[in-house]
């Protein structure tokens, strides 16, 4: 005899602003384990925008995303769903999700300073403040501050110091930088390996897939390098960290098979393949961070309400915009 | 009656008013969402935008004249070595798409490419600090990759306005003593020459990925840095309207200097041009000016495409991108044949017979190529919305899904298909038209018997040009596309965006050895046919 309960949906369909080499393996593991299929459409940009056109009509059924201004806008335009899920409740902490149970974050990232090992960066650099230090003209390398990674380290820096000080410390760190912001955080550190700067701001993760990249060229970039995970004296409030995260679709049909992912993705199994496939940090407190993770050192985060960073990222690009980083 | 001439410059109206309605979707989000922020952006970035939007234009404009008009003018007019080569390879360039030349563009001039380490190894340098080497990633970068790879419009375009020349006219003018190519080429081929020049500008403007790649702060760029950083879809169609103004600029040089150039080759079957021997000398020049482009734009990157393939073996999934091709091809040749067939309706439309609203509206039609692809899917995506709620469509998502695409493709490339048919038809007079139809033959049957057969090159031509555009897009069939559906563009994109060029690198070769088929069999086209004119 069939239960109701038990009788899932054969399909689900995903919005991602992830690309699929990284979800596959996860999708893999949830249709084996569940027998649910998965279906992805991949865009970096205007997956909202498409949901919201589409309305009721919508095929999509869950949003997976990095950065957690990108899962704000889905929640502002009011496109997602709010469920109820006591196993997302236990394996998210409280400041990595929504209030009202729209959005959850599912890894974390830790924006880092890299610096050389011969640097003199390497004892003196303490907190993201100091890289505004004038000490460090003509050492920095950066990517655009437009980029979401910058604009939520920036919006971080608002939160912690206000407006005035954040704008003169991003002053003060574009008149450090060794040439114009280019290039993704990859790019820094190779520039960091080429002797053009001594300092770069890159996501903890970058340092990973360079360290154990098929190409023998950019293992041997990271051998030089030193992660500084910054903010961490006592009484200082922590690395600043942003979130890959996901929601269930308003309309979605299959909500039910949208929350199993949900969780899914939050259990034992898939937190461990966030570290093992993009050296991501787990959001559930019972897992611990992968062997190699935990070998760059241990790190205290900015227990900062995520959803700040999302909601100072206009008045951050603002700031960008005005001191041309 | 549907031949009727009226019903049919209506439905081409309708046609017209559907493509500018994506368009109209965004002008909508900017003038009614929330317009607070033109303040902050006048005084920050707008001008810093748009001053490096037209230098880039100035630079791309220029260096793509000077690559496409002297070897279209070199190759019908001279004989040397290896010209029935170069005649073709001239357009290889168009195949590769510009978001990949920028990559391998830095991977071989940046500090730790071959070019600098030989250097280095030559003079004894040991660090950056020792010598000076041009900045890859800069403005001068973005101009010499772009034109690189889109000169081959200017090329294609005004070589078959060279080779439809009767032979009489130059040999007036040798006659009279003047030089050929001031004062009977460079003038007859202006239709075309401004035609190519237009598209590479609006291919310019709309540009994304190398613009982002070099981190040039154009306006495209500045859209998507408001849209994404501010979260506000208006603040960004804000500036896609100034986007709007260069557009629209563009495209009435390109009509005036039509209107200007009009003429008509009455008298069909003249001999055209014969190619001139010259001495050993400047055929060695002939030949390196012929090859300096073909080696920028598509022999360097394609060496540093195979390059990644082989040193990548053994982490590319050959099998899987091979579907991938079959699938774009057949999206890309479905799409082309619609996007051909709307142009040739709409142009003759616009030539033979309509009222100024109309011809307006055609003429916009046109815009949809120099929006940057995203902004352009997301009016798409809000005017799809609308229809929908309007008249409810049963479809499925999937067959929806490819109409909507190739709706798509059709607002973003039309102008491809206008501009070539255009420069074809003018040569055709309006009498011939208006005398088919005179005898009572139907609107497609005079479309089928008199344009047809005189513009095929053109519509060739354009064909193929839009078929290569639609395999290399990338950000309309991104976000446009149905669930689980690839492309080569987009499965080089998930890897390319995170700089991870050796897993995209086949597919990016496929990309353009799928481009370089059509490319070949259109220069021979236009050759069997300017010949057969001949015998």
């Amino acid at each position: 005899m069939l239960c109701a309960n038990n009788i899932l949906a054969k399909e689900i369909n995903i919005y991602s602003h992830r690309q699929p080499f990284l979800i596959n393996p996860f999708l893999e593991a949830f249709t084996n384990e569940t027998g649910i299929k998965t279906n992805v459409v991949y865009s970096k940009t205007g997956l909202a925008e498409r949901l919201q056109a589409e309305g009721e009509n919508s095929p999509a059924d869950v949003i997976l995303t990095v950065d957690i201004a990108r899962l704000y806008v889905y929640k502002d335009k009011d496109l997602l769903a709010s469920i109820e899920s006591k196993k997302l409740e236990k394996n998210i902490p409280q400041h990595l999700r929504s209030p009202d149970n729209t959005w959850f974050g599912l890894s974390k990232r830790s924006r880092v300073i890299v610096v050389s090992k011969d640097s003199n960066a390497l004892e003196s650099i303490k907190r993201i403040e100091d890289l505004s230090d004038p000490q460090w003209k003509g050492k920095i390398c950066s990517r655009p501050g437009s980029h979401v990674y910058n604009r939520a380290l920036m919006a971080s820096i608002i939160a912690a110091n206000g407006e005035a000080k954040a704008e003169e410390w991003a002053n003060g760190l574009v008149s450090n930088l060794a040439r114009r912001p280019q290039g993704n955080d990859r790019a820094q550190v190779k520039a960091i390996y080429e002797g053009q700067c001594e300092i770069g701001i890159i996501n903890n993760y970058y340092f990973g897939k360079l360290k154990f990249s098929d190409d023998p060229k950019q293992r041997e970039w990271t051998k030089n390098l030193k992660l500084i995970f910054p903010n961490q004296e006592e009484g200082d409030r922590g690395s600043h960290v942003n979130i890959s995260g996901g929601g269930v679709v308003k309309f979605s049909k299959n909500k039910k098979e949208a929350i199993a992912l949900l969780e899914f993705l939050t259990n034992k199994k898939a937190q461990n393949l966030y570290g093992e496939i993009n050296f991501e940090y787990p959001v559930n407190p019972e897992i611990s961070p992968t062997k190699e993770l935990s070998s760059w050192g241990t790190f205290r985060e900015d227990n900062l309400q995520i959803i700040k960073i999302a909601e100072l990222a206009p008045l951050a690009q603002k700031i960008i915009d005005r001191v041309g980083w | 009656m549907l031949s009727n001439w009226n019903t049919w410059s209506s439905i081409v109206a309708l046609i017209a008013l559907m493509i500018i309605a994506p368009v109209v979707a965004i002008f909508y989000s900017a003038f009614l969402g929330d317009t607070s922020l033109w303040p902050h952006l006048f005084s920050t970035v707008l001008p810093r935008y748009t001053y490096n939007t037209i230098v880039l234009m100035f630079g791309v404009g220029c260096l793509s004249l000077v690559f496409g008009v002297t070897t279209a003018w070199i190759v019908t007019r001279y004989n040397f070595p290896f010209k029935l080569i170069l005649e073709w390879a001239l357009l290889l360039p168009a195949a590769v798409p510009a978001y990949i030349i920028a990559y391998t563009y830095t991977d071989i001039f940046e500090y730790a490419g071959p070019v600098q380490g030989m250097l280095r190894d030559l003079f004894g340098w040991k660090t950056s600090q020792d010598y000076w080497f041009p900045e890859v990633r800069s403005m001068g970068g973005a101009i010499l990759v772009m034109s690189s790879v889109l000169y081959p419009y200017i090329y294609l375009l005004t070589r078959a306005s060279f080779l439809t020349v009767p032979v009489s006219f130059y040999q007036t003018s040798s006659i009279y003593g003047r030089n050929t190519f001031y004062y009977v080429a460079l003038p007859l081929a202006r239709p075309g020459i401004i035609a190519g020049l237009a598209l590479v500008l609006m291919e310019t403007i709309s540009d994304f990925g190398t613009v982002d790649y070099f981190a040039l702060e154009t306006l495209t760029l500045g859209v998507f840095n408001v849209w994404m950083g501010m979260n506000s879809l208006s603040g960004a169609s804000q500036i896609s309207s100034v986007l709007f103004i260069f557009i629209v600029v563009l495209l009435t040089v390109e009509y005036l200097a039509r209107r200007r150039q009009r003429f008509h080759e009455k008298s069909s079957g003249q001999d055209t041009v014969q190619s001139e021997e010259i001495s050993n000398f400047k055929k060695i020049v002939c030949l390196i000016v012929c090859l300096i482009p073909i080696l920028l734009g598509f022999i360097i990157p394609t060496f540093v495409l195979l390059n990644f393939v082989l040193s990548g073996f053994s982490i590319i999934n050959f099998t899987e991108i091979l579907e991938i091709a079959f699938s774009s091809i057949a999206i890309a040749a479905v799409s082309a044949l619609v996007v051909m067939i709307i142009s040739l309706l709409m142009i003759v439309v616009a030539n033979y017979k309509s009222n100024s609203i109309q011809r307006i509206l055609i003429f916009l039609a046109s815009c949809g190529y120099a929006f940057p692809g995203t902004i352009l899917a997301v009016g798409i995506v809000v005017f799809v919305g609308w229809l929908n709620d309007l008249i409810y469509f049963h479809l499925s998502y999937f067959v929806g899904g490819f109409i909507i695409l190739i709706f798509a493709y059709t607002t973003r490339f039309l102008a491809v298909g206008n501009g070539a048919i255009n420069s074809g038809i003018l040569r055709i007079h309006p009498n011939l038209f208006d005398a088919s139809r005179i005898m009572g033959i139907s609107f497609f049957q005079s479309i089928r018997k008199v344009i047809l057969p005189l513009v095929y090159a053109n519509l060739l031509a354009g064909g193929i040009l839009v078929f290569v555009d639609i395999l290399k897009e990338l950000p309309i069939t991104l976000l446009l596309r149905p669930f689980n559906f690839e492309t080569l563009a987009t499965y080089v994109y998930q890897y390319a965006s995170d700089e991870l060029l050796e897993e995209s690198s086949f597919a990016a070769l496929i990309i353009i050895i799928v481009g370089l088929g059509p490319v070949i069999f259109l220069s021979n086209t236009i050759k069997n046919i300017t010949n057969k004119k001949q015998s």
